[in-house]
């Protein structure tokens, strides 16, 4: 009953609306990244899930899941680092103090 | 020469480049004289006029040879000199030519234009010798010259027009000449726009003429319309129009009812102005121009009535005011208004032949008038109230000598040049059958001989009222001044014999039988014999005898040389009894006053409203799209906050929507 | 060890309560992570998460992506955004609000977003479900990401080395270019002069720790895959 495409891929709704929320709502730039992750995790998940249970797919989910961490890696490095570069320059790490994109 | 454009077949070619290098000459020479005054005339100090009036001598010698080569020798034939000097606009079917011609119309014009022009601008040498800026004057006076010759030589109507207009133009200037005189500007600026009106119905009439027949050469004009007219091409009403619209031009530039009011103001500007621009030349332009228009006029009599009624009224009306103003020119310009109301009743009974006549005269004895006004305020030091002046005619004696021929030719005592062509006018209108206009024409003559005494008996006659402080140094003008007077009163007392005699056939009359031709055989006026014994002389007896009559009444009310006294009370309680006569007489029928309620009141609450309109409407609709385009912006600036989650929320809301759309619209 | 075929009284397959289990784990991990106050735990919390994550890996047959999870996620991602929660905490501490002021529209918009994918989720009709049986070998993984793979596999690296250097280059600090960065400092300063020696020293103190972590942080992370 539990164990089915199905329930995992709600599992994955739920873990990637839960990161939107989180990307919405936090002020924290850090928080937000986070969030991101949470995100993509969720997709990861469907990505195994539908691997696990169309035969056709098993090797290519998993296969697909360990580039969506290499792009995530990626991803969090730069967006790290842009955190930090903006931290320096505005000694906060609330986002929504940073307002000079409206300039 | 190689210098002119071979004339055209259409175009008839008399007379040698001589006689084309003079006409070219007569515009040259002024112009060329409002060229060098202009720039260098401030360094010349008091020798202003030194290029200014040899110039326009020059010019009066050219035309001399011209007026005697065409109306004497008959060197052009009837039709008279025409040549093209350059193609002005050719634009597809549009061609306008540089066209110059003089025929025995443009001859007589010239006669005035250049005479009292030369005499003009010898005068004022003496009149201007004082003013500061004496070069400006004598640069507008000969690019007056120019535009008034233009006018006169042109040949065809768009010509015309740009020559009509230039003469608004150095109008404009000349009456505005002493610009720091408040007055002196309004009257310019009043003169300028109540010329509009009346060019604008020209520019109209214009417009009519060549979309009717597409050209606006002259002769082709005055061969196509009546043709069409004619053929039934157009509707006799269509004629009348074209006939009226230029009516109106003509109406505006000789100052006739109802864009009278100008004329009087202008006499803001320097005498020989007045003189020269307001009483000879100018003015005479309308007049110059229903007559050049003759053969369509000849095709609408509905129009020349109309030209009659307000010739008319203005003569009325004009007179009437003359008798009560104060300001010695004031007078006269009502004076010109009458007079120029004459020619135009004359043109509308179509007595076309006595109103160029009557224009001649007039253009010379009214000059004298005015130049000899001129003289009497140059004695009186500036003085222009009449009521400051009297006795004057022992201290300037050739001024009121002059003066005194020039009211005895306009108020119409024979043998002087107003007898003969008032005469003309008056027996005409009589004998085609316009009866009221002859009985109008008698009671203006009455009144012309009646303000005009009144003119010189409280200019020169009776005890003197001038200020005790210039009393002692009234004085003669020089001889730069009184010279013009004294040859300016030869052809005042002469002119209208020479042309006139014998009456109706005199030599007026062989010049310029032939311009008139179509005109005479479109009203199928009969050649009556004329009859000094019959009707002819009754009428003739009639109009001097009113006008001794008035003239003799006007000496008893206000003098005459040493035998008369005036008698200022009879004048008092002859006005205290016609008080009501008096006052609309004295404001001057309160024209200026409609005009202020109907343009200044009326019009300006109108043009009020359309500013309302303007800035509330106009503006508004502009501003509005402005104000919504910087307001649509402020709100979706507020969008923009530059905050990385207010965009993803959109992005969240967007996504939102599209999936649902998707799922409930598109996938059910 | 032998268990019993089912759980006791629930009458549930042990499977079922793994999933349960690690299901509310990785829920409950990233509801913390999203509204905790704490940044350091909602880090910590987002580890848990993670975790939970790798344990439905291997539930779903997919060792190799669980193996690196735990290596990447927990490893090393988590570890580089709890040293970014460390280098950008304020002397002033947490924020006093945690969450945005549009934080409701957000919510909103979560839970429109998750009842769709629900509603998407159960009305779908998914292709036979064929069970368990399907693990991702290793060596089969393995075998396609160097044969079929291998030109996104080269294409990802050659991602992670414009990583590496991004991070590095965004990281870096930029002598005296920043004036926000020294404290008292006076802004006649000449732009290429060297910031002179602070009297407190803490621009100084500050500026090798930060360039070094973030440094080292990004090559910990380009050496991993």
């Amino acid at each position: 009953m539990t164990q089915s495409l199905d329930a995992y891929l709600i599992l994955a709704s739920l873990l990637f609306t839960i990161g939107t929320f989180g990307f919405l709502a936090r002020r924290n730039a850090i928080a937000m990244l986070m969030s991101i992750e949470l995100m993509l995790n969720a997709v990861n998940l469907a990505i195994v899930a539908f691997g696990a249970y169309v035969p056709t797919l098993a090797e290519d989910g998993a296969l697909i899941a360990l580039f969506v961490m290499a792009v995530a890696a990626a991803e969090a490095t730069v967006g790290l680092a842009i955190i930090i570069a903006i931290y320096r320059n505005r000694r906060t790490p609330l986002v929504d103090e940073y307002a000079s994109m409206r300039e | 020469m190689p210098f002119f454009t071979e004339a055209p077949e259409t175009v008839a070619t008399a007379g040698s480049s001589l006689d084309q290098a003079l006409v070219l000459a007569l515009l040259a020479l002024p112009l060329a004289g409002f060229g060098l005054t202009a720039l260098v005339g401030r360094r010349m100090g008091d020798k202003a006029w030194a290029i200014a009036v040899p110039a326009i001598v020059l010019v009066w010698l050219a035309a001399l040879y011209l007026i005697f080569q065409t109306l004497v020798a008959g060197a052009y034939g009837e039709a008279g000199l025409h040549f093209r000097l350059y193609e002005w606009i050719p634009a597809g079917d549009f061609t306008v030519e540089v066209d110059f011609g003089v025929d025995a119309l443009t001859a007589v014009m010239l006669i005035v234009v250049t005479t009292v022009g030369m005499l003009v601008h010898v005068y004022s040498i003496g009149y201007m010798a004082h003013d500061p800026g004496r070069w400006r004057f004598f640069a507008y006076l000969n690019f007056f010259m120019f535009s008034m010759l233009l006018l006169v030589l042109a040949d065809n109507f768009l010509l015309l027009f740009v020559a009509w207009e230039l003469v608004g133009l150095s109008s404009y200037l000349l009456i505005g000449f002493w610009y720091r005189r408040r007055s002196a500007a309004l009257a310019a600026k009043k003169a300028f726009i109540v010329n509009r009106a009346g060019d604008f119905g020209f520019g109209l009439g214009i417009m009519a003429i060549w979309t009717t027949v597409g050209t606006l050469d002259y002769s082709d004009v005055f061969q196509l319309l009546p043709a069409q007219v004619e053929s039934g091409a157009i509707e006799g009403w269509q004629m009348t129009g074209i006939c009226l619209l230029l009516f109106a031009g003509a109406i505006g530039k000789s100052a006739q009812f109802p864009l009278h009011v100008w004329l009087p103001d202008a006499m803001e500007g320097p005498t020989p102005v007045s003189a020269l621009i307001h009483a000879a030349t100018m003015v005479n332009a309308g007049v110059y121009l229903v007559a050049r228009a003759n053969p369509l006029f000849a095709q609408s009599p509905e129009a020349l009535l109309v030209v009659a009624l307000v010739g008319t009224f203005t003569c009325v009306m004009a007179a009437a005011i003359a008798f009560t103003q104060k300001d010695i020119k004031r007078v006269l310009a009502y004076s010109t208004l009458s007079q120029l109301g004459y020619m135009f009743m004359a043109l509308g009974v179509g007595a076309f032949v006595p109103a160029i006549f009557h224009l001649v005269t007039h253009g010379f004895f009214k000059g004298l008038l005015f130049l000899g006004s001129g003289s009497v305020i140059h004695a009186v030091h500036e003085e222009q109230d009449m009521d400051r002046m009297g006795g004057l005619w022992r201290r300037i004696g050739i001024t009121h000598v002059t003066m005194l021929i020039g009211s005895l030719a306009i108020a119409g005592i024979p043998p002087l040049a107003g007898f003969f062509s008032k005469d003309e006018i008056l027996g005409e209108s009589f004998k085609l059958g316009f009866g009221w206009v002859w009985a109008i024409g008698i009671i203006v003559a009455v009144m012309t001989a009646l303000y005009m005494f009144r003119l010189m008996g409280k200019t020169f006659y009776g005890p003197s009222n001038v200020d005790p402080h210039t009393e002692p140094r009234i004085h003669e003008s020089p001889i730069s001044m009184t010279g013009p007077l004294m040859l300016l009163a030869v052809p005042s007392v002469l002119i209208g014999f020479a042309l006139g005699w014998p009456p109706e056939s005199g030599l007026i009359h062989q010049w310029l039988a032939p311009v008139f031709h179509p005109l005479e055989e479109a009203l199928h006026h009969g050649a009556a014999d004329y009859q000094l014994l019959g009707i002819d002389g009754f009428l003739l007896g009639a109009s001097v005898a009113v006008s001794a009559v008035g003239m003799v009444v006007a000496w008893r009310l206000f003098g005459f040389l040493s035998t008369m006294a005036p008698r200022p009370a009879l004048v008092a309680s002859l006005t205290a009894r016609l008080n009501g006569p008096y006052r609309i007489s004295r404001d001057k029928w309160y024209f200026d006053d409609l005009n202020h309620l109907l343009f200044v009141r009326v019009g300006g609450a109108v043009a009020r409203a359309l500013w309302w309109f303007d800035v509330h409407v106009i503006d508004g609709a502009v501003n509005g799209v402005a104000s919504l385009t910087q307001g649509t912006g402020h709100g979706l600036r507020q969008i923009q906050t530059g905050r990385v989650q207010n965009y993803a929320l959109g992005i969240a809301g967007g996504l939102l929507v599209i999936a649902v759309g998707y799922l409930f619209i598109v996938a059910r | 060890m032998a268990l019993p075929q089912t759980i006791p009284f629930l009458g549930w397959s042990w499977d079922d309560l793994i999933f349960l289990v690690l299901a509310g784990l990785m829920l409950g991990g990233a509801v913390m992570v999203v509204i905790g106050r704490n940044i350091i735990r909602s880090g910590l919390f987002m580890i848990l998460s993670f975790a939970a994550l790798a344990g439905f890996y291997v539930l779903l047959g997919a060792p190799i992506v669980a193996a690196a999870q735990v290596l990447i996620y927990i490893g090393a991602i988590s570890v580089l955004i709890l040293f970014a929660i460390m280098l950008t905490q304020s002397k002033a501490g947490p924020s006093r609000l945690v969450f945005h002021h549009q934080a409701w529209a957000g919510a909103i918009a979560a839970i429109g977003l998750a009842s769709l994918l629900v509603l998407v989720v159960l009305s779908t009709d998914w292709p036979a479900q064929v069970g368990q049986g399907t693990a991702a070998g290793t060596t089969a993984v393995a075998q396609l990401l160097f044969s079929e793979y291998v030109l996104a596999f080269e294409v990802v690296s050659v991602l992670l080395l414009a990583a590496v250097i991004g991070g590095v280059f965004l990281a870096k600090r930029e002598e005296s270019l920043d004036p926000g960065e020294r404290a008292g400092d006076e802004p006649t300063l000449g732009r290429n002069q060297s910031p002179p020696v602070q009297a407190d020293g803490r621009p100084s103190a500050s500026t090798p720790r930060q360039v070094s972590g973030s440094a080292r942080s990004t090559t910990a992370i380009s050496e991993r895959p």
